[in-house]
This record gives C-alpha cells, structure tokens and sequence, in this order.
C-alpha cells in the first residue's frame, strides 16, 4: 500500500520539479538556488524512491531518539 | 526586509492558530489525568513567559529575524551552524504537524482515503498560501482562525446537558510530581513552538504591541483549553479521556443527533494550516537567508516537498509518533525552545548596554 501512494508523491514531485525548472530558467535563478532546490527536491526523491521499493531508511526522529538517550536524559 | 507587514490583530490570529495547531485533536497536558487544568494553568503561565522571551529578543533587534540576530550575536559562522539547525526544527516541527493531519483525518474522516493523498492535498494548499507572504498568512489568520473558539464553543455548549461535573475531582491524587512534568509538556507543545515566530515579528506594524499581542494570545489559548478540558473530562471521565487517542473526537461523537465531526476537523485545517505555514515559511525565510537568496518563494515548494516525505519516513504508525512526541520531543526541543532563545536575549540584553557605557566611559 505505501509503495503504490509513495509513487503519488513521486509523481507530485516530478511535477513540482518541471514547474520551478522552467520559472527558475525564464527568470535566470543564481546556481545557489537550483543547488538548494535540488539538494531539497532531490533528498525527498531519494527518500520517497527508497519508501518506495519497501525500504526504509533509518528516520531522523530514531537518531534524534538515539542522540537523546546517548546524553543520558532518557532511559 | 521586504515592505510586507502585518496588523497587531492579524499577528495575534496567527499565533493563536499556531497554538491551537494539532491541540485542537490531541488534548494537552492529558498526563496529569484529572488534574490537568492545573498543568494547564502552569504550563500556560510558563509558556506566557517564553513567549516573552522572544518578544523580548524581537524587541531588542527590531526589523531582524531569527538568523540575522543569531549571525549578528553569534558571529557568522556559528550563526549559520545554529540557524541550519533552527531550520531542520522548523521543517521537523512541520512534518509532525502533517502527520497529526494525516493521521487524524485518515483514522477518523476518511478512512478509506490513503493518508499520503491526505498529507500531499494538504501541504500543497498551505504552501500555496505560504507563496503568498505574510500578509496573506496574516489575512487568511484574521479571517479563519475566529471559527477555532467558536467551534469549540458550540460543541462544548452542545454537550452540557450529557457531563459530571465533578469528574476532575479529587484534586492532586497523585501529588504535584504528574501536574508539573505535564505543565511542562505544554510549554514545550505548544508554547516553545512560537519560536518560529521569531522569523514573522519582525513584520509587525507597531512593535510596541508585540508583548501585549504575546501575551493575549498565550491566555486565550490556555484559557481555551482550560474550557476544552472541562467539557471533555465531563464528558468522558478521567479514565477514558486518558486512554483515547483523539479525545475531542471522542467528545463530539456523543453529540445527540447529528454529528459535528466535521466542525473538528475544520478547527484541525485552519489551526494545522497556520503552524504548518508558519513553519514552512520560517524555514523557507531562514533557509534563503542563511545562503543569500534574495526571495525565499524559490524555494517554497523544495522545503514542502521534503516535509512531505519527512512526515511520511519519520514514523511507521501512528503510535509510534505519539510515543516519539511524549517522551523524546520535550527534551528534544531544549535547545531549540530555551537554551538558543536565552542565549540570544542574553546576549542582545549585553550588546544593547554595552556603546552606552563606552560612551559614558569616553564622556
């Protein structure tokens, strides 16, 4: 069931990523922009390819819990 | 700074609706059981005084916003170090906030619906207001937020007739251990979360409203959860209301007749709605501030995108959020909500005296 709706998201972004490419042209964007769109664009790609194909990578809240518990707050 | 600003009136609808957010499903402080309307007093109080905090640091560095001020008093690099991790908070904070949509409306409305469809239709509308800018955050706050109290006037007034009004009682079973750890719940959610508004005072009209607008607002909502509270406790008895996942929800199924579901779900849209866009748009600001760019709509869109996937990697179900949000998230959030703000007000407080004593010094 996720991997069939993570193609949705895949898609939307796909999507996404045509519109801006052709403002970001018209409007001649400095590289900084494109790096972080697709540093932006291209983690959620990358992450939603892999949620895709059944295999998800650790979530950041398990390191944040992992970093919490390390410090000893936690048990 | 751009020429976009925002009333005193519109800043106080958005942040009410910022604290109403995901509270408007998942009832606050519900750790304390029977004594939460005391967490709710204290956290409120406490949360009233963080909230003044970053006033207090808006006030001293006027027209900047939460990465300028941490570049001007951090020194640039360690401002930008401690601005990029402001900016995973703010696209972290709206991601939970998606999936507390999601969840919800998926659990309860929609069931057949897959929540990702949900979370995406959502996002995409929030970011097309966030485009927008402020002032259009500002007037759709001023415009929707009004109908949060009212809904929760009419479903609460609806029920008065189905309660025990003395199910809060006995007060303090369980000593003031329970009450002080769930006041210090709801600093930390909802209240510390207005940090993000440390990216919006700067585009408020009068700065010297910005205490009072903080400070009305902080009471509305704890005065508003206060009543929540008290009609769901009546209604659903201490027991209940402590092992239900969405208490309003329960709440209003018990509505003789028809069925207001609806009328808290829309509460969820406009209060999900504000927080969701003022998170995507401090981060948004905050990122194109950190590497220069001149209008942070170009990014808008790359930022939501990643707090919808986020929303959806971070967590497998939905009781892993909420075990993630009950016993990570308040010590999660220090740094973020108290340690980074107290640092910076320190240091405006001490940058701010110190070319006055110089030049008594040189008079």
């Amino acid at each position: 069931m996720v991997n069939s709706i993570m193609l949705i998201i895949l898609t939307a972004i796909v999507i996404l990523i045509l519109y801006d490419m052709r403002m970001f042209i018209r409007n001649k964007e400095p590289a900084r922009v494109y790096a972080l769109y697709f540093f932006f664009m291209g983690s959620s790609l990358a992450v939603s390819l892999l949620l895709a194909a059944g295999k998800r990578p650790v979530a950041p809240s398990r390191i944040i819990e992992a970093i919490v518990k390390m410090i000893g707050i936690v048990e | 700074m751009g020429k976009a600003r925002i009333s005193g009136f519109q800043l106080y609808m958005l942040l009410t609706g910022f604290l109403f957010g995901s509270t408007v499903i998942l009832a606050p402080a519900l750790g304390a059981k029977n004594d939460a309307w005391i967490a709710i007093i204290i956290g409120g109080t406490c949360g009233a005084l963080l909230m003044l905090v970053y006033a207090g640091i808006a006030l001293l560095n006027p027209s900047k916003t939460l990465v300028e001020i941490l570049r001007e008093k951090m020194g640039k690099v360690l401002g930008n170090i401690v601005g990029v991790l402001y900016i995973w908070f703010f696209i972290h904070l709206a991601s939970l906030v998606l999936r507390d949509f999601g969840e919800f409306i998926c659990t309860v409305t929609f069931p057949e619906t897959p929540m990702t469809v949900l979370i995406v239709i959502f996002a995409l509308g929030v970011i097309y207001g966030v485009n927008g800018g402020v002032e259009v955050m500002g007037r759709l706050s001023e415009l929707l937020v009004p109908v949060i109290p009212a809904f929760v006037l009419i479903i609460s007034v609806s029920l008065i007739t189905t309660n025990d009004l003395t199910a809060f009682l006995p007060v303090l079973e369980n000593g003031m251990g329970p009450v002080l750890n769930a006041a210090y719940n709801y600093v930390t959610f909802p209240f510390g979360e207005t940090v993000a508004f440390l990216m919006l005072f700067p585009y408020l009209n009068m700065k010297e409203k910005l205490k009072k607008i903080v400070l009305v607002s902080a009471v509305t909502m704890t005065i508003i959860n206060i009543i929540i509270f008290f009609r769901d406790i009546s209604v659903l008895g201490s027991d209940l209301m402590s092992r239900a996942t969405f208490v309003p929800h329960l709440t209003s199924l018990l509505f003789p007749g028809i069925n207001v579901d609806p009328l808290l779900d829309i509460n969820l849209m406009i209060g999900g709605g504000a927080k969701i866009g003022v998170c995507i748009y401090a981060a948004s600001k905050a990122v194109s501030q950190v590497a220069g760019i001149d209008d942070y709509t170009r990014i808008t869109r790359a930022v939501g995108a990643f707090c919808i996937v986020l929303s959806i990697w971070d967590f497998d179900n939905i009781l892993g959020l909420f075990s993630w949000t009950e016993k990570i998230w308040p010590y999660y959030v220090i740094p973020f909500q108290i340690i980074f703000p107290l640092v910076l007000l320190i240091l405006s407080i001490v940058k701010r005296n110190r070319p006055s004593e110089e030049s008594a010094e040189d008079g």
